[in-house]
């Protein structure tokens, strides 16, 4: 049953993600987009993270995409023209990337002996890792990775501050 | 799941403990607009509805059949799936919230231990905040599908409403959190039972060490639900009826539906965080009756949230839209970001002792 529900969902996030690139329309992209996060984030749970899940839905799907629906809905963006839009970078970097996507596959079955992961055994839901154990290793072991994330996310915001600021403000 | 056999009566009784607040909640619904009206007109000095049945009770489920009947206008130029689909979208995320909330204590009977929640997850609070997020879709969906500008601008300023306020909320109720140690709403309930140590006549509920929390918490609820003064998505002056003008019969009523929901289930989550949901001090029964008794407390607190809900709306007048990004970004956020560092001091002071 579980295994049922997790291979629809898998599927889910998959077709929708396709469906956002497809997509013609900037507001049904940003809704596939959606879909395919709640549909990760019932994988997540039943890979037994429902905080991951939970924060997957309020951080990507109840905020980031919110904004991308603000922002298209404000410069009332329209639907994309099919002719050539499309710049030789890139045709480049997403070749590039395609590579790399196919690379880390390989990687993952070569590592896992060629068969795909058995099925985690079922455990208790109240016997999960719980949140402050999540936090621990973040202020612990990766605390480096985190304050680097953090940095970046400064200099994004550093970056919108400047490009949001009028010239002549005093 | 294991543990012992799962008999028939079990799923009774899950059945009823899920189902139930499921049910009851739309079915409150009904004599809350009555409320709202007959409260708007005493307020404004005059009778309010009291034709239909005895005290115009009956105008509500005059109302529904009328909303019921009447055509349910598509207009031709909207995105059909969407605008079709964005209506029950808001419903079921105006449902869905109630699902992890308290509703009374674990009670006992014949037996059978039934915790009277729907689920308690233990991520409870963050269960009902990702809910809420998604309940901007229905919105801002039903903006964008009907192709109208009206409606696309309520749909607008409803996004960057809520992202704004989700956040000072947010932050708001993770003083909460951190004051329990548990995002579990249950745990967060059991926490506030008793009274304090020093001041032992005062209830050990989370208002009283966190009442800047609870104030943002609370102006947030409802900016989040769109109630007055923080109705701008639909504005009537200015936006005709902002993103369900092109809405009409329950399509309509589907969005009023919601929004009251909303309202019982924002009363509902101040009660658990700040004023110890089903619990009330020196109220200790034991069985069935404890429950019951949880259950009326909780029924009660709750209520007077929404009364406040309805008292605010026809109190204060509504705001212009760069006064609400002013509060919610520099007033609100601040001063629940302040309310966090006083939570952890109080943490650190508490077990440092």
């Amino acid at each position: 049953m579980e295994r049922l529900i997790f291979d629809a969902a898998a599927l889910m996030a998959i077709v929708f993600a396709g469906l956002m690139v497809a997509g013609r329309d900037p507001v049904k992209s940003v809704l596939a987009l959606v879909v395919s996060f709640f549909a990760l984030a019932v994988t997540y749970v039943l890979l037994l993270a429902p905080f991951i899940a939970a924060l997957q839905i309020i951080v990507y799907a109840g905020a980031i995409l919110v904004l991308f629906l603000f922002v298209i809905m404000l410069l009332n963006v329209g639907p994309e023209r099919p002719d050539g839009m499309r710049r030789p970078i890139q045709t480049f970097l997403g070749s590039v990337a395609v590579v790399v996507f196919a690379g880390l596959l390989l990687g993952m079955f070569k590592a896992s002996g060629g068969h795909l992961p058995a099925q985690p055994e079922a455990v208790a839901m109240d016997t999960l890792p719980d949140p402050a154990a999540l936090a621990r290793l973040l202020f612990s072991d990766y605390l480096l990775h985190f304050e680097a994330v953090s940095v970046l996310l400064l200099a994004a915001l550093v970056g919108a501050f400047v490009l949001a600021r009028r010239e002549n403000a005093p | 799941m294991g543990g012992p056999a799962v008999t028939l009566v079990d799923w009774a009784i899950v059945i009823l403990r899920v189902i139930l607040p499921a049910l009851l909640l739309p079915a409150f619904v009904i004599p809350l607009v009555w409320v709202e009206r007959r409260v708007a007109a005493f307020i404004q000095d005059r009778p309010g509805p009291n034709r239909v049945g005895p005290f115009g009770l009956l105008q509500s489920p005059a109302d529904i059949i009328k909303l019921f009947t009447k055509e349910d206008v598509v207009p031709a130029s909207s995105d059909k799936v969407l605008f079709l689909l964005a209506p029950s979208l808001a419903v079921f995320a105006a449902l869905s919230t109630f699902a992890v909330v308290p509703y009374g204590p674990t009670v006992r009977i014949a037996g059978h231990v039934v915790p009277l929640v729907g689920a308690d997850l233990s991520i409870g609070v963050l269960y009902v905040f990702a809910i809420t997020s998604l309940s901007v879709y229905a919105i801002v969906l039903a903006g964008w599908s009907s192709n109208d500008k009206f409606s696309l601008f309520g749909g607008i300023r409803s996004s960057a409403q809520i992202i704004s306020y989700e956040l000072a909320m947010t932050t708001a109720a993770a003083g909460v959190v951190m004051a329990a140690g548990s995002f579990r709403l249950t745990d967060i309930v059991a926490k506030q039972q008793g009274a304090f140590h020093l001041l032992p006549f005062v209830p050990r509920w989370n208002v009283f060490p966190q009442v800047i929390g609870f104030i943002v918490f609370f102006v947030s609820a409802f900016a989040e639900t769109n109630r007055l003064p923080f109705d701008l998505p639909e504005a009537e002056a200015e936006l005709v009826a902002g993103y369900h003008t092109e809405y009409s019969a329950m399509r309509f009523g589907s969005y009023f539906l919601a929004e009251y929901i909303n309202v019982i289930v924002a009363s509902a989550m101040t009660t658990t965080l700040y004023f110890g949901g089903w619990s009330l001090p020196g109220l200790h029964l034991g069985g069935w009756l404890g429950g019951l008794a949880g259950l009326l407390v909780f029924a009660a607190k709750t209520a007077f949230f929404v009364m406040v809900f309805i008292w605010v709306r026809w109190t204060l007048p509504r705001f212009r839209y760069d006064q609400l990004m002013r509060l919610g970004w520099k007033t609100l956020l601040p001063l629940a970001l302040a309310n966090l560092l006083w939570v952890a001091g109080l943490a650190m002071w508490g077990t440092s002792r």
